[in-house]
């Protein structure tokens, strides 16, 4: 890998290895810029490193403590975010759905939310692109959506049980469903500048990192290609300082590494350290905020699940843990559950699941324990969920602020105060309808719901209105000119799909954007 | 529906070339951690409540060898100040909120059958758990520490310390573990060989 030096000046500094920094970070390298990437987990060597146990992996959570409030506060660690070189990928589930054109234009559509300043074709190349690069795996006919340009590059990966009883479900009820995508490899695969990665052996522990490569995890794919074109990932440094010159630019970035303060001199930084570090940083610096967006406008997926016991044999951590995909729901007919009172929509997910998740989401919804617990216990496998994920307004009430409460570091933690609103709960209630009918038309018993929401996104939005906007429609900061955005706190509005495909998109656009610029400083 | 499994077969598995290296030592390592224990963070009469308090709600029957001590996992995190990432606002820091949490427990007790939680018949142990879990009490410490959600935290830990354990996947046929070289059978009612088939 590449060195540079901290007296050097270089071109850009990242801040964050994951969706949204990995795949910027890859592009401006390969376009022959001096990048380093300042990640503050560490970069971890995923056979050796990574146990199949859900314990031993909450290394891959980002543990420093949030403190969550409103109505509905937001869990953090385990259901929010990672860290380490890869990010939140480390941990995600793979499942890579498009959002579909409309997502983009909920304020035409419904009179609520935010349209994105641009359209879908925008998008649509850098899905094309991202999926042949990380080998998606997904259906050849894909029901939902305008007809792709490009396959999927592989062949869906197979259906497991839970996906197989939410399928039989569906059929009762005459809801269509699909093999999803998942960026997770139904064959080995090679990539330019990574090499060989080899197929999803089907052990259904995504969520607590693969041990593989068979996971399009950042580590695994853009991370590799970026070193391979020269960039330094610098890891366990974690970012403290953006400091301005007199001309109003970042100079240099201060970070922490191994307890000791260094300084990175830089033209350009890319702050993609996630929905809640990147408005963190900016608050404790007091930086790009002239719209006093920053911190504003959190929002976060609907994402009831419905769980279900079922006669058959599940064994619910093996494989793909999200195997099928129903977007019926996408702008749901009157005919699946009676007259529709929300804007926007959401997708239908079957759910395998690992055992210390599952458990301590039982605990907490329902509340048992004792005998009571331990015979629900036994029912492990045969279990299985239904998840959604549906849009999330922004709404005034939603926000980040610093705490008065230092954290491990000395920092001041985070306070993200979450409530859901009258669309959410509308929507939440038609999710549940009709997810416990299809689990009953499979032939489920003793349901029950986990009430949840998930993806934190929002906090710095982009859009063409600088007094409305964090940054513009490239990710540049409206205050300051060589400071870019590039992680799920852009999104204006949070789309009725998981963000991570779209982050990426988004990201490779940023990059795009920056590199054709006429007047850049390199 | 209950649904019973053999025993041994997390550990014979860990013997076998189905588990990596490192699944191996983890696990290996969580087996071992019978020795007596020190709490490090509690006193010893707040270990001794909690460890009271972690037996009620995640009941074991076993032997004494088998025993799996929860209530060491929540001291060791607790000694090491370490956050699973969040905590609700409406709640005091973790240390804090432990240590008030078991004081308001004893006091309740205290106040309500003039005896130590401690000396309390499992039923009424469970009666006390279960005020606290609906927040049916009141006064020191549970105005400034919602009872609800204190034990929607010492639950969920508790959970997440037990069923980590081998012995306790092998009690309900997990064997998720056992992952190399890779899952054959994933459709309904098909299971790989090397997984259990309920008694
Ligand atoms: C359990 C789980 C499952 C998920 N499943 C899916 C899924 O199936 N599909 C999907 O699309 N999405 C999924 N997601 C969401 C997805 O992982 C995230 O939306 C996405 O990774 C966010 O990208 P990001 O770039 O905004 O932030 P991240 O990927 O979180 O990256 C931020 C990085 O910045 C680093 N950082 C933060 N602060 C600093 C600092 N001060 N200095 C240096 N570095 C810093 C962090 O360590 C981290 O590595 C899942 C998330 C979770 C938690
Ligand atoms: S299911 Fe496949 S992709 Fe997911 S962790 Fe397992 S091997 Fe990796």
């Amino acid at each position: 890998m590449q060195h540079y030096t901290t007296s050097e000046t270089v071109d850009a500094v990242v801040i964050g290895t994951g969706a949204g920094g990995a795949p910027l970070l890859a592009r401006l390298a390969a376009a022959g810029l001096k990048v380093v990437a300042l990640e503050a987990g560490k970069h971890w060597t995923p056979y050796d490193d990574f146990p199949t146990d859900e314990r031993a992996q909450s290394k891959l959570f980002w543990n420093d403590e949030r403190l969550s409030a409103g109505e509905d506060p937001l869990p953090f660690g385990n259901n929010n975010s990672g860290t380490g070189v890869g990010g939140s990928t480390l941990h995600y589930t793979a499942y890579t759905p498009r959002v579909q054109p409309d997502d983009l234009r909920l304020r035409s559509e419904f009179s609520v939310g935010e349209d994105w300043p641009f359209g879908f074709e925008e998008i649509e190349p850098y899905y094309d692109e991202i999926e042949h690069f990380l080998g998606v795996s997904g259906p050849a006919n894909y029901p939902w959506g305008p007809v792709r340009k490009r396959q999927y590059p592989l062949g869906p990966l197979p259906i497991n049980a839970p996906g197989q009883l939410m399928e039989r479900g569906c059929r009762e009820l005459g809801i269509r469903t699909s093999p999803a995508a998942n960026a997770a490899l139904s064959a080995p695969y090679f990539q330019e500048g990574v090499g060989w990665r080899q197929a999803c052996t089907n052990r259904g522990f995504c969520q607590a990192g693969c041990n593989i490569g068979a996971k399009a995890s950042m580590d695994v794919t853009y991370i590799p290609l970026a070193i391979h074109h020269g960039a330094e990932v610098r890891p366990e440094s974690f970012v403290t300082q953006l400091v301005k010159d007199a001309s109003g630019k970042i100079s240099e970035v201060i970070y922490i590494r191994n307890g000791q303060e260094e300084r990175q001199r830089c033209r350009y930084v890319f702050l993609c350290a996630g929905t809640v570090e990147t408005p963190r940083l900016l608050l404790m610096n007091g930086l790009a905020n002239t719209s006093g967006q920053v911190g504003r406008n959190v929002m976060a997926h609907t994402a009831l699940q419905i769980w279900g016991e079922f006669d058959e044999d599940i064994r619910p951590y093996k494989g793909i843990p999200g195997a099928l995909i129903s977007e019926d729901t996408h702008r749901p007919s009157d005919q699946i559950a009676g007259p529709v009172d929300f804007a926007g929509g959401y997708l239908l997910q079957s759910i395998g699941v690992m055992p210390l998740t599952y458990l301590s989401q039982m605990a907490r919804a329902r509340g048992l324990w004792g005998d009571a617990l331990k015979q629900a216990a036994t029912t492990y496998n045969h279990v299985a969920g239904i998840n959604i994920l549906g849009d999330c307004l922004p709404y005034a009430h939603n926000y980040l602020e610093l705490s008065d409460e230092k954290d491990v570091r000395g920092l001041p933690k985070p306070r993200i105060y979450f409530s859901n609103g009258e669309n959410e709960e509308r929507m939440t209630s038609h999710a549940n309808q009709v997810m416990r009918s299809i689990w009953e038309a499979a032939g489920a018993k003793n349901l029950w719901a986990f009430p949840r929401n998930a993806h934190v996104i929002g906090t710095c939005r982009m859009g063409n209105d600088p007094d409305r906007a964090v940054v513009d429609a490239e990710g540049r900061s409206y205050d300051i000119p060589n400071l870019y955005i590039s992680d799920n706190s852009t999104f204006p509005s949070a789309l009725s799909v998981n963000p991570a495909l779209t982050i990426m998109a988004l990201s490779l656009r940023t990059a795009d954007r920056f590199l054709t610029r006429s007047n850049r400083l390199d | 529906m209950h649904h019973h499994y053999p025993e041994g077969t997390v550990r014979a598995l860990l013997n076998t070339d189905h588990v990596t290296p490192a699944t191996r030592t983890t696990l290996e390592a969580r087996l071992s951690l019978h020795a007596p224990y020190e709490p490090q963070f509690f006193t010893a009469s707040e270990y001794v409540l909690l460890k009271a308090v972690c037996d009620r709600l995640i009941p074991q029957t076993g032997s004494d060898t088998d025993y799996i001590n929860i209530a060491r996992g929540i001291d060791e995190r607790l000694t090491r100040n370490e956050s699973n990432g969040w905590r609700y606002d409406s709640m005091p820091p973790d240390q804090d909120a432990y240590q008030l949490g078991l004081a308001g427990l004893e006091a309740t007790a205290q106040s309500r059958h003039q005896q130590s939680f401690l000396h309390l018949p499992d039923a009424q142990q469970d009666d006390l758990l279960r005020l606290i879990q609906q927040a049916e009490v009141e006064g020191e410490p549970w105005d400034r520490l919602p009872a609800e959600r204190f034990f929607e935290e010492i639950l969920a830990e508790a959970v997440e310390n037990y069923y980590s354990h081998p012995l306790a996947q092998e009690a309900i046929g997990y064997v998720g573990m056992a992952d190399t070289p890779a899952w054959q059978r994933l459709g309904l009612n098909t299971l790989d060989d090397r997984e259990p088939r309920p008694l």
